[in-house]
């Protein structure tokens, strides 16, 4: 990425792809939900290894939250993006602004801040 | 949550997101009261729900904006800044607050944000002033330009007024974290009316920050266990499905009537609201 436009049609592409993953595995849950009845443990948490694969292999509640973090992923992908190609440009004022807000964002997943 | 309850849930998102693009608002504001009145939620698992639906209608929009060229990156990113410190400050005081005390805050925004809406439909061709970069905006290269489609030109603008925004911003991610809403309707006229942003430029970047914004609240409303998988589902994919058809529609649509009961709606559901969280009903 060396200039702003192909940056910005970059973004695009990461924003939509996004959208349509997480929107194939909430549909994937809800058929499983469906399919299997299984209702079990509906609120997600934040932990590794909870995500990775700490509940029973495709339990449709563990399905859609891995559908919800794509989607929450997105726009930190597009930040990490963005900080990534305005260090490229040498655009020092706003590598420095987007990656702020970048560790803003990792800093309330992390720490569990709120 | 059995299937049927599912499909409820699922036409009462359907029908928001529609109506929210049709108002260009997200749909978070028209649902969150709709789940907690029809379907008796709390009001901390239906604004958890949206704040993802919002997510993903913003993400989804502002890869076509983007690709528009009308989007803002540049201030963007900047007021992104304020937004999401904002948004993770509000939905830490989401997270202390009673059911009470949320619905009465969520319908006296409501009520606040339709009376400024009847305002605003009377004054909809207000004239434009175009102003140039002030200090701020100056070092950042914050002004910017775009082609406007409908007056067959480009503009170019400066941003003006750039610090009383940054901190109208930091406002807006307070709101959006407690309600679990997109803001746009407080960022929007930040940009439009004090920085004197062009208001397709406004709209566009207002609306690719939300996606940021939404985000930050999100994993807060996640850890405190406020985001339930069988509710945010279907709510996030009718969201997603009922904002596309709306926003096809909205180009075709010319009827101020229409929007004018809409809005009405939205007045009678802040004040369905406040009456619930006064405990009246």
């Amino acid at each position: 990425m060396t200039n702003v436009r192909e940056m910005e049609l970059f973004v695009s592409s990461v924003l939509r792809l996004g959208v349509l993953t997480s929107g194939i595995l909430m549909i994937t849950g809800i058929v499983l939900l469906w399919s299997t009845g299984d209702t079990s443990s509906p609120l997600g948490v934040l932990e590794a290894a909870w995500i990775i694969g700490g509940s029973p292999f495709l339990e449709p509640s563990h399905v859609l939250f891995i559908g919800f973090l794509v989607l929450i992923s997105t726009p930190l992908l597009r930040i990490l993006a963005t900080t990534m190609a305005y260090t490229r440009m040498k655009d020092w004022i706003f590598a420095t602004i987007t990656g702020t807000v970048l560790v803003i964002l990792l800093i309330s997943i992390t720490l569990g801040i709120g | 949550m059995t299937p049927l309850l599912m499909l409820y849930t699922l036409s009462i998102a359907l029908g928001s997101g529609f109506l929210g693009a049709l108002l260009g608002l997200g749909g978070g504001v028209i649902m969150v009261p709709l789940l907690v009145f029809l379907l008796d939620l709390p009001i901390h698992i239906a604004a958890g729900a949206s704040i993802v639906a919002v997510v993903a209608t913003s993400s989804a929009s502002a890869s076509v904006y983007v690709k528009d060229e009308i989007t803002n990156m540049r201030l963007g990113m900047f007021l992104e800044l304020a937004t999401t410190v904002g948004a993770i400050t509000g939905a830490s005081i989401m997270a202390l607050t009673t059911d009470n005390i949320l619905k009465l805050v969520f319908g006296l925004s409501l009520l606040y944000a339709s009376i400024v809406m009847l305002l605003q439909m009377r004054k909809m061709n207000r004239s434009w002033e175009m102003k140039s970069n002030d200090w701020i905006a100056n070092k950042l290269h914050l002004g910017g330009s775009y082609w406007d489609e409908a007056r067959g030109e480009t503009i170019e603008y400066g941003v003006h007024r750039t610090l009383p925004t940054f901190g109208i911003s930091y406002l807006a991610g307070v709101v959006s974290g407690l309600l679990g809403i997109g803001g746009g309707g407080i960022k929007v006229p930040a940009m439009n009316v004090v920085s004197s942003v062009p208001m397709k430029v406004a709209v566009a970047t207002s609306n690719f920050m939300i996606g940021v914004t939404a985000a930050a609240s999100a994993t807060v409303y996640i850890r405190n266990g406020y985001v339930d998988s069988f509710v945010t589902a279907p709510v996030v994919l009718g969201t997603l499905v009922g904002s596309f058809i709306g926003a096809k529609i909205t180009k075709k649509l010319r009827g101020v009537f229409i929007k004018r009961v809409f809005i009405i709606v939205l007045l009678l559901l802040g004040l369905r609201m406040i009456v619930s969280g006064v405990g009246l009903a």
